[in-house]
Order: structure tokens, then C-alpha cells, then sequence
């Protein structure tokens, strides 16, 4: 099975999604191959913060522009993926007023709406604050779930034509003389290998951009930062809470949901497999945060995750087209000689969309076609949804069975329905496929009751299989669960650790066995 | 103020077993306790030890096992102890609903997950799991009820599974306690064993959940087994644990007819120290706070899921005497790389360290407080969960330390 296409676009996160819609409004043929399942990689492990731009203010007064603009243009188009929380800059005793006054007049020149707010002022708006704070500042910060935005784009990419190949990883680019062709495709689920064949090849990997490029030969200048993060068990403020001060580590809360994440450490690393997170950076975060909201101190936290920024070096990209500051658009043409393809990188989840653009003009130009971009005004096809509560429950309870059924996960209250229905869909693959389309493990104990249900679920399809299976899948769902929640096993998390092993190791007897350490993720 | 002979701190199978051995020796015995206890959600079978092979002699092979590990909770109880707090174990529950071995040693029965587990003692619902073969088995789950998944039970044994619907109409989403319940009426299980009947192919062994009933599950086995003419068993499924649950009202029937006295829901949350001697104990239920006193005290509390041990960022606690406890190093520590690894996970082994006597010690070994004694799996230097040795470690402890108590 061979296949063509006009633009193969590498990588199915926020970057890759996002120019497959742009490309695809444009009228233009893409074909889009992910290594994993949309957001293994950097855009599904984040903090989920529409930036509003206000912490670059200071620091990077383009780059702040550029978030703004951005923030603003995805609440037109993505309202349904967006919770407009807002945002707080609290100035601590330590931080000082000078800085507050600083940030103040960056947030005015950059256009950023701001509203200094009294100590009394900001309390009565966040009262789990710390209150010997000195003054807040409130800003258009957001929260913005990653997973919907990219699937959202995928699925208008996918109405106008374009093709998405999920768990197949590109495992060689295809050369024709001093062009790229094309790439080589496997399907990691069934091992087949085949090709495709483009004039345009996007490599759209982000942290893994290198990993992509080394088929080829050449190589970027790529700094990768490990950021590591904590969710927590309850939702602890409304809005965004930032430190105001300069940029550092263990600086913001963001809500998402029932929940908030505490970020965030930054670490260079090499390793894009394997990033564990260590006890000193979640005591860190943990004396850091509960600085600016006490109560995360006494706060049972769920799972540290850790996601990988792939950072541009200023000066090193031959052709760069000083587009951003925060991102790169590389044609290998020009720096390697190699035509036909692209690298776009670096950048924030809030900016895809303008990589998407930037990355499409660039194809559009060299095609010699004269199309504009749609994406800053043509909203999502979800968009009409709102995301307020209210409306969500109403729609819950538009699609609930009209039977009482089965509930699977008793911590997000998932029903069986909801599983039955993405399988009728059939695009699915594997476990952690049918995970990142519900809200299945998590909650409180993360997949630690409704995963053992789930497989049951999935094992009625194979009723009359006589298998004497080995439970790998079981296994290696605990496996891949454990590096998210044994960072945080102390306090009341360990009661819960306690009962998972007694039921997995103890009354179900599973034992260790050689199971392959699960992907770090990525395209 | 009334006074107690002793008070035992915990509701799990070391705090029951220890009231029992006191009240049976004419003890006047108090029993502080949250809930239910452990037992509740993990207690199926009896668990000594799950690394003797079937067709082993436990009593002969479990003296080297011991012999090898002096810090374990067993090197204080050794195989008499053990044996002797089994047998007053197996005297609560007499025939039809007994606890017997099959054969010398461990028996491997089927688990919710459709592997095989070594263990001790089976109630008379578990016995046909450990005779049944692959080919004269059918597994039956119940639709609607999501804690048992048949298909991966038959699935993973190679048996052939079915799924049947529960006999009234509108009963999805019941609970193991309100099937357990329903179980109880005969006119239910019967309609259960007819559509069971409805699925056979000559099957000799039919595996369910352990949902057979609280209060006569004889009697619904019995019944089963004569409406399908095959032997039926009982697969242990995600807590909370039926058979658990008999065990408990079994006991605190046995407690209550024995004059002790029962104080569930309330946590005990404070003690009296004075001279090196435990005076008494507060338990809070808001807005009061009694104490309650005796001559010898018994903390069986636990782990970290009874609220025995908590844990800070920095250390592990026992509190509410604040005993010494052992520590696994600091928390980066305290747990491997991998949930499963050869070697079971270092906090496992945290917890108090006692006497020959089960007196808590400090780390020079000097006895902390002159009448408090700790059981079950609260101690330190046992890895109950992987070595399948729960229930061993929780009576014979619980037996031990009601006898030292109660004879100092």
C-alpha cells in the first residue's frame, strides 16, 4: 500500500494538526503520521495555560505580543476548547512592589489588559491566596485543554480531505537527488511498512525534531528543557495564579477542571524517552507553590507528569526568516541543501496556530500559490459549544443512556456508553487510545479500579478466544500508571497506592514480567 | 470510669483475632475501630505463606522460610504459634461455611483477573477452585456488575465464559453488598442457578463472583450446586470483599457473645503516657472526647490504608503513640522504578519493630511502653501482599499478642 500526497506533515500534536487544517481550508492535500496516539508528545504533556502573554511581558516584550495576539484569536475559534478563568500575578512580601510597577507598564506596552488589584481585592477573589500578599495583578490567562484543541483541528482538517495515519512513525525519508520525496511509514500496531510519496515533507515533531532530521542527515540547533508538573486532587483556585516576579521555576497554578496543575521545574535533557521525575523537584514545587496558595502544603496530589520544551538557539538556524523569536521555520533547503523539506519548532501551545500559518504561507509561497490564510477567523467545528458547566452537563445528560448503565469509572463518572460508543467509531487501537478520549483513570485513583473494568469490556468482544493470556495489557497500563504516581506517594496518595498493590500483586497475583518500558510519546 | 482489661486498637483480622483470644481467655476486652478494617476489602481465603509449593507440607517447609528472615513477624510467632491461632481461627467457622487446606500445603485457586493464586485456607464457597480444570469449567459473570469481569477471568484461565443476567429486572449497577444481599433470598439464587443451567455444555465446575451471600452462603452453594448439578466456587474480585465481610460479622458475633464491647466509626485519636506505661485512650466523636482505659493495650491499626502508618515528605509515622517506626531510607526511596519488580518495594518493609513479646522497641531495642503491644501487618520487616502471607501474619500476631498481654 503505497500512498501520495502533496504535503506529509510529521507529528500529530498542536504544530501538526494545526497545519493540517490551515493547509486543508487552503485547499491543499496533507497527509499527517504520528508516531503515537494526537498529543503523545510535548502538547499533550504541558500545563494546558492559554498564555494571556503577561509573564513574557517583562522579559520578552515580542514574544508577549505574539501570545496576546494569539490567546485572543483562540478564543474566537476554539471558545468550546477554552475555560476563561483569568489570571492572577501575585507579588509576595519577597517580590516587592518595584517589579509589580515594572510588570505593569511591560503588560500596558505589550496590550496586555491589566488591573491591579488591592491585597483585599485579590483575596475576595482567590481566598485560598496566600494572605500576606502585597498586591495582584489580574490578566487574560486561561486554561485551554490540549487534547480537544488538536483533535478539533484534526477533525475540520479531516472533513476538507486531509488523512491522518495514527501509530505510524516515519522510519525513513525518502531521497530523489537532492530532494525529499517522501518517507517510509510503519504501523506500529501491525509492523506493516509502506510508503508515501509528497513534495512537501513538514517536520512538525517539536522536541523530536532532530530524532526526524537524522534520516535525512542534517541537524538543528535544539535545546531541550525538561519541565515537570503535579496535579492536584481538588481544584484550588479559579484562575490562573502566577508569581509575580521574574520568570522561574514553581511560579504558576493553572486550573484545569476538578483539578489544578502546579508548574514548573525546567531541566535540560537529552533523553526524550525516558524523563522521570525526581523527589527534589516535586519538594520544590510543593515549597515553591505553597508560597502563593498555603493550601497545597496539606494537598493530596494525583500524578507528576513531565513534557519536553524543545528550545530554539537564537543565532543557530540559518534560515529562520525571523518570523518569531519563539519559534523556528527552517527550509532544509537553504540551510542543507536538502528541498522539499521543513522543519517548524520551538514555540508554545498557545502560538500553534500561528506556526500553522507561518508554516503553510512558507509551503503556499514556494508553490507558487496565492491562497490566504482562514484559520484567525474560521472557527473550530465544535465552536458553538460553550464550555461553561452548565451546558456541559446538559449535553451529559442529552447523551446519557436511557437506561441506567453501567459506570465504569466511579471518580469522573464515565459510563460504559461512552467506551461502547468509541469503539463503534473503530479508530482506536489500543488501551491508551480509548484513555485519551474519555476521562477513564483520571481521577483520584488513576485507572487503578476502571482500567481492570475497561479490559473486561474490551475482553467480552473476544468471548470464545481460549487465549490463557499473560494480562500484559493490565501490566503495563500499572506500569505506565506508576511513573506517574510514584512521584508523589506520600500523605494520603499511599493509602491508595496500598490498595492498588494489594489488589494487582496481592489478591490477582500479578507478577513481574519482561514488559517493554512504554514510550515517553512523541511522532 | 469503667475499666477494661484490654483495649485493641484496629478492626482488621490482627485487631479481631487478638479481642477474640483475650475475650476467650475471660478477658473484659474493648475494640476501638474506624470501620470494618482490612479484612473488608482484601479478606477471601487464608493466606500463611504463599512461596510453599502446593502438595508441600507448610507446617515442615515454612521453618526454614522463618529461619532465614529473624526480623519477620513470623520469627516472633513461629509455626506453633501460627498453627495454634489457625486452629482457633477454623473453631469460629464450623462446617458447612469452614476453612479448610486442600491437601497438606497451599492450593492454587482462580483470581478475578483469571490467574492462579497460592494460598491456605479456603471457605467451603473457594474449595472446587482449587480442583477445577481448564476444560470442565465455565466461568459466569453477571451483567451489569463491573467488579467481576468473566471474559478476562475465562479468557486468561482458557476456560469457556458466559455472562448471565441477574434475575430481576433493572439491577445493573448493584454493588457486591446488594447482590450479596439479593443472594441471601432463595427465590433469587434459584432464579440465578436456572439461567446458569441455561449456559451449560456439560460443564462440571461453574466459577462466580464472590458475591454468594452474607448471611447463609452454604446454603446458596448448596443450592447452586443442586440446580446445576456442578461444584461451585467463589473467584476473589475488586474490594470490597464478600467473603471479608462474613469474617467480620463472624467475629464480632463471636465478640458480642462474649461480652466485648464493639466502638466502630469513631478513630481513637489521642493516649495517655505516664511512667512508660500506656493509661488511656481518647477517641473522638464530635463534640466529645472520651478515654477510655485499660491494663494492656493492643494497636493493630494497620498500615498506611488503616491509618496505622502515615507518611509526611520526609518520614513515616505510627500516630497515635508516636511508637518508633522503622524507615526505608528517605522518600526518593521508598519505591522502585517499576509497580513490578523482583524485590518488593522498600517501603514495605517500614513499620514497628518489637520484642519477642510484640512490645514496640526503639532502635537500641528497648521496650517503649511497658503495656502496649502492636500486631498484624502495622509491623515492620514483612512484605504480607507479595509473600501471600496476610492473613498468617495478621492472626498469628493477633493470637500472640492477646496470650503476652494477658499472662504478663
Amino acid at each position: 500500500m503505497d500512498l501520495q500526497t502533496e504535503v506529509l506533515i510529521i507529528g500529530g500534536g498542536a504544530t501538526g494538526a494545526g497545519i493540517a487544517r490551515d493547509l486543508s481550508l487552503r485547499g491543499i492535500p496533507c497527509l499527517l503520521v504520528e508516531k503515537g496516539d494526537f498529543t503523545s508528545g510535548a502538547s499533550g504533556r504541558n500545563q494546558g495555560l492559554l498564555h494571556s502573554g503577561a509573564r513574557y511581558a517583562v522579559s520578552d516584550p515580542e514574544a508577549a505580543r505574539e501570545c496576546i495576539a494569539e490567546n485572543l484569536i483562540l478564543r474566537r475559534i476554539a471558545p468550546h476548547c477554552i475555560e476563561p478563568t483569568g489570571g492572577l500575578f501575585v507579588s509576595l512580601p519577597e517580590d516587592g512592589h518595584e517589579y509589580r510597577a515594572t510588570f505593569i507598564r511591560a503588560c500596558e506596552a505589550a496590550g496586555i489588559e491589566n488591573l491591579p488589584l488591592s491585597p483585599r481585592e485579590a483575596l475576595s477573589m482567590e481566598p485560598g491566596i496566600n494572605p500576606a500578599l502585597i498586591g495582584a495583578v489580574q490578566v487574560p490567562d486561561g486554561a485551554v485543554d490540549p487534547f480537544t484543541l488538536v483533535v478539533e483541528n484534526a477533525r475540520d482538517a479531516e472533513s476538507r480531505g486531509a488523512r491522518f495515519l495514527l501509530h505510524t512513525e516515519v522510519v525513513g525519508l525518502i531521497r530523489a537527488g537532492d530532494r525529499i520525496a517522501g518517507a517510509r511509514l510503519k504501523d506500529r500496531i501491525t509492523g506493516d511498512e509502506y510508503a508515501v510519496s509528497a513534495p512537501w515533507t513538514i517536520n512538525a515533531t517539536g522536541a523530536w525534531a532532530n530524532r526526524v532530521l537524522a534520516l535525512a542527515g542534517p541537524r538543528i540547533e535544539l535545546a531541550l528543557s525538561k519541565g515537570s508538573m503535579l496535579i492536584t486532587n481538588t481544584r484550588l483556585s479559579g484562575r490562573v495564579i502566577n508569581r509575580c516576579r521574574p520568570p522561574a521555576s514553581g511560579d504558576i497554578i493553572v486550573p484545569n477542571d476538578t483539578v489544578s496543575i502546579l508548574g514548573t521545574t525546567s531541566l535540560r535533557s537529552e533523553d526524550l524517552e525516558h524523563y522521570d521525575v525526581s523527589p527534589e523537584e516535586i519538594s520544590f514545587l510543593v515549597a515553591e507553590l505553597s508560597r502563593m496558595i498555603p493550601a497545597v502544603r496539606e494537598e493530596r496530589f494525583i500524578r507528576a507528569y513531565a513534557g519536553v520544551r524543545p528550545l530554539v538557539q537564537s543565532g543557530e538556524t540559518c534560515d529562520d526568516r525571523g518570523i518569531s523569536r519563539g519559534f523556528a521555520l527552517i527550509d532544509h533547503a537553504g540551510c542543507d541543501g536538502l528541498a522539499g523539506l521543513v522543519t517548524i519548532t520551538g514555540g508554545k501551545l498557545v502560538t500553534y496556530r500561528l506556526m500553522a500559518e507561518k508554516t503553510a504561507d512558507f509551503i503556499c509561497e514556494r508553490m507558487g500559490m496565492h491562497v490566504p490564510c482562514l484559520t484567525r477567523t474560521q472557527p473550530l467545528p465544535g465552536a458553538g459549544l460553550s464550555h461553561a458547566l452548565k451546558d456541559r452537563l446538559a449535553r451529559l445528560r442529552r447523551h446519557a443512556p436511557a437506561t441506567r448503565g453501567e459506570i465504569l469509572c466511579d471518580c469522573e463518572l464515565v459510563p460504559r456508553e461512552a467506551v461502547d460508543a468509541i469503539l463503534r467509531e473503530g479508530k482506536v487501537r489500543d488501551l491508551q487510545d480509548i484513555l485519551h478520549r474519555t476521562r477513564l483513570a483520571k481521577g483520584t485513583c488513576q485507572g487503578g479500579f476502571c482500567v481492570y473494568r475497561l479490559l473486561g469490556v474490551l475482553n467480552e468482544l473476544r468471548r470464545g478466544e481460549k487465549s490463557g493470556g499473560s494480562n500484559r495489557v493490565l501490566k503495563a497500563f500499572l506500569e505506565e500508571r506508576w511513573k506517574g504516581i510514584r512521584p508523589v506517594l506520600w500523605g494520603i496518595s499511599l493509602k491508595e497506592e496500598e490498595l492498588i498493590e494489594s489488589i494487582y500483586k496481592g489478591l490477582f497475583n500479578l507478577k513481574p514480567e519482561e514488559i517493554p518500558l512504554p514510550d515517553g510519546g512523541g511522532a | 470510669m469503667k475499666r477494661w482489661d484490654l483495649i485493641v486498637v484496629g478492626m482488621g483480622l490482627a485487631g479481631l483475632t487478638a479481642a477474640r483470644t483475650a475475650a476467650g481467655m475471660g478477658a473484659k476486652v474493648l475494640i476501638i475501630g474506624r470501620g470494618m478494617g482490612s479484612v473488608a476489602l482484601f479478606g477471601n481465603s487464608v493466606d500463611v505463606l504463599g512461596e510453599v509449593k502446593p502438595g508441600t507440607d507448610m507446617a515442615e517447609s515454612i521453618g526454614a522460610w522463618i529461619a532465614a528472615r529473624p526480623e519477620h513477624p513470623y520469627a516472633r510467632t513461629g509455626w506453633k504459634v501460627i498453627a495454634a491461632a489457625l486452629d482457633e481461627f477454623r473453631a469460629l467457622f464450623p462446617p458447612p461455611y469452614s476453612f479448610e487446606t486442600a491437601g497438606a500445603g497451599n492450593s492454587l485457586v482462580p483470581t478475578g483477573a483469571g490467574t492462579l493464586r497460592p494460598t491456605y485456607l479456603l471457605p467451603a464457597t473457594m474449595a472446587a477452585g482449587a480442583a477445577m480444570t481448564r476444560e470442565e469449567t465455565l466461568i459466569v459473570g453477571l451483567r451489569g456488575f463491573k467488579d467481576f469481569q468473566g471474559d478476562t477471568v475465562s479468557l486468561h484461565l482458557g476456560c469457556r465464559g458466559t455472562a448471565v443476567s441477574l434475575p430481576r429486572y433493572g439491577l445493573e449497577g448493584l454493588t457486591a453488598q446488594g447482590i450479596a444481599r439479593l443472594m441471601d433470598e432463595e427465590s433469587f439464587r434459584d432464579g440465578l442457578g436456572e439461567a446458569i443451567r441455561g449456559q451449560m455444555a456439560g460443564e462440571r465446575f461453574i466459577g462466580l463472583p464472590a458475591v454468594l451471600g452474607l448471611k447463609d452462603p452454604a446454603g446458596a452453594l448448596k443450592g447452586l450446586e443442586a440446580l446445576t448439578g456442578a461444584r461451585v466456587f467463589e473467584i476473589p474480585m475488586l474490594p470490597p470483599s464478600i467473603p471479608g465481610v462474613r469474617i467480620f460479622h463472624r467475629f464480632r458475633e463471636d465478640l458480642i457473645a462474649r461480652g466485648a464491647t464493639f466502638l466502630m466509626g469513631n478513630p481513637a485519636t489521642g493516649v495517655s503516657i505516664k511512667d512508660g506505661r500506656c493509661e488511656g485512650i481518647a477517641v473522638h466523636n464530635p463534640p466529645l472526647k472520651t478515654e477510655y482505659r485499660a491494663d494492656q493495650y493492643i494497636l493493630a491499626a494497620g498500615r498506611f490504608l488503616g491509618g496505622g502508618l502515615q507518611a509526611d515528605m520526609e518520614r513515616i509515622a505510627e500516630p497515635l503513640f508516636d511508637l518508633p517506626v522503622f524507615q526505608p531510607g528517605e522518600r526518593g526511596e521508598w519505591f522502585g522504578e517499576r509497580f513490578f519488580q523482583p524485590e518488593a518495594h522498600p517501603i514495605h518493609s517500614a513499620g514497628i519493630v518489637t520484642d519477642a513479646d510484640l512490645r514496640p522497641v526503639d532502635e537500641r531495642g528497648k521496650v517503649v511502653l511497658a503495656n502496649v503491644r502492636a500486631a498484624g501487618t502495622i509491623l515492620a520487616h514483612h512484605q504480607a501482599v507479595e509473600e501471600k502471607a496476610r492473613e498468617g501474619i495478621a492472626i498469628a500476631t493477633g493470637y500472640l499478642a492477646a496470650k503476652r498481654a494477658l499472662t504478663q
